[in-house]
């Protein structure tokens, strides 16, 4: 059993007070749905841990989800129910809710964080292929202030964002999509309740007055070091009419991207085609809304 | 590791505890407060046998690190039913032969209860879905499907003929 004391911050200067008193070897916990089971298995990552500090006592300065302007600002601490439940995404990028509908059980929903999510850096995480999609920026607190960056940057590698040991993750922005825009996710896991993605994709679809497909955005999740969008394949939707066919080239060229990317592996037999097929039905479905 | 202290009320009750602070929910509950009706089950939060409610919704109290329910409100299995009787869902679970073994059983009523204080009309699909975070291994989820959907109609009953 790993020993660490257990902190709370009052204010957010004081959570990077104390995380840059500890010098890395404090960590931060929201919903614990991540951090408490690396524990509880002894993830080495953890041998040295000197504390745990405690967000949930920031709830109204780190939880919600707003609309700004042509924004959306969604704080930290909310929880995939509350992405799953929220109006505004609902409206707006509702394949974030989606994705986070799909996370754990209904009682990881109730605790787990969008900020606990990404910062624990699973390329599995299903709230990562939307953002990434929606071109996400990162909002990060830190002792000299704020500073803002792409979500693509901050991911680093598999357990790995891009925070100095006084920062820590504040909310996410993002732009609204265009009227008219559809979205879909799309996820494989072993079984209904509890998967982890085995792979997962978020794509979004516009079409113009011709019918022609004017905006389009592909993410895949789990393939690659580090998570892209695959905007090869975007460009060949565009000015095209939505068929199988189409979402089968798009889908072929997802595949081809990973096999460039990342090479043929032990699992590539597998995830080659499963690939393809995801991004097919994530295609076909999101087109199917467009009616 | 200083003990820390924290104050939370458990059914109701208000309580206070000194416990170490790589404690968990699930370990006050069980080892300090003696309330052994939660359960543990897999520890990693993947069988929901340790399902309690906190501040109105499901959680399992393995991933819950004790500091975090200070000012929080827990209601556990023990705090199910009133007078000396059990909850409409317990009942409800017995009529319907919903358990073998019985240990998921704390774990399925939680979520349920949860469920249905939130939403009394849930559907049989949403009860599903309610459920899916808790695993049972002998009996399965049509029993308790039913069960469920049964405590809902009669809840609703119960509120209806108090009107």
């Amino acid at each position: 059993m790993f020993k660490y004391d257990y902190y709370r911050a009052g204010t957010l200067d004081e959570v990077s007070e104390i995380l840059a008193r500890h010098q890395g070897k404090a960590r931060i916990v929201a919903g614990g749905t991540d951090i408490m089971v690396q524990i509880r298995e002894k993830d080495k990552r953890w041998e040295d841990l000197e504390c745990l500090l405690d967000l949930t006592f920031l709830e109204s300065e780190l939880r919600y989800i707003r609309e700004e302007g042509n924004q959306i600002h969604i704080g930290a601490l909310s929880t995939h129910t509350d992405l799953e439940r929220s109006e505004i995404i609902k409206k707006w990028i509702p394949f974030l809710g989606k994705a986070a509908s799909t996370v754990g059980s209904p009682q990881i929903r109730n605790r787990g964080t969008i900020g606990g999510s990404i910062c624990n850096a699973s390329p599995a995480a299903d709230p990562l292929t939307p953002l990434i999609a929606l071109e996400a920026k990162v909002v990060i607190h830190g002792k000299a202030g704020e500073r803002e960056m792409g979500l693509k940057e901050f991911y680093l590698s598999q357990g790995k964002v891009d925070l100095n040991e006084d920062e820590f993750l504040k909310e996410f922005v993002v732009e609204k999509l265009p009227e008219g825009a559809v979205t879909e996710f799309v996820k494989l896991g072993r079984r209904k309740a509890l998967a982890i993605s085995r792979l997962n994709v978020s794509v979004v679809l516009m079409l113009d007055k011709e019918g022609s497909i004017s905006y389009a955005r592909i993410a895949p999740g789990c393939i690659f070091r580090t998570p892209d969008r695959v905007e090869t394949a975007e460009e060949l939707l565009i000015g095209k009419k939505p068929s199988e066919e189409l979402w089968k080239e798009a889908g072929k060229e997802v595949s081809d991207e990973m096999i460039r990317r990342t090479g043929i592996r032990w699992s590539t037999e597998y995830k080659q085609p499963a690939v393809e097929a995801i991004v097919e039905d994530a295609l076909a479905q999101a087109a199917e809304m467009i009616g | 590791m200083e003990k820390i202290k924290v104050n939370f009320t458990v059914n109701k009750k208000p309580v206070t505890v000194e416990v170490n602070p790589n404690e968990r929910l699930l370990d006050v509950l069980r080892d300090t407060l003696r309330l052994t009706g939660t359960k543990e089950g897999c520890a990693v939060g993947e069988c929901g046998a340790c399902t309690v409610i906190l501040d109105g919704k499901a959680v399992t109290s393995c991933l819950v690190p004790i500091g975090a329910v200070e000012g929080r409100e827990v209601v556990t299995i023990e705090g199910v039913g009133a007078d000396g009787k059990l909850d409409p869902i317990q009942e409800a679970i017995l009529e319907n032969h919903a358990l073998q073994c019985g240990f998921c059983t704390p774990g399925f009523v939680m979520s349920a209860k949860a469920l249905l204080d939130e939403n009394p009309d849930a559907t049989k699909e949403e009860i599903r879905r309610a459920i899916s975070g808790n695993l049972c291994r002998c009996t399965g989820y049509e029993q308790l499907t039913i069960a469920i959907y049964e405590a809902a109609q009669q809840l609703k009953e119960a509120q209806k003929a108090q009107i």
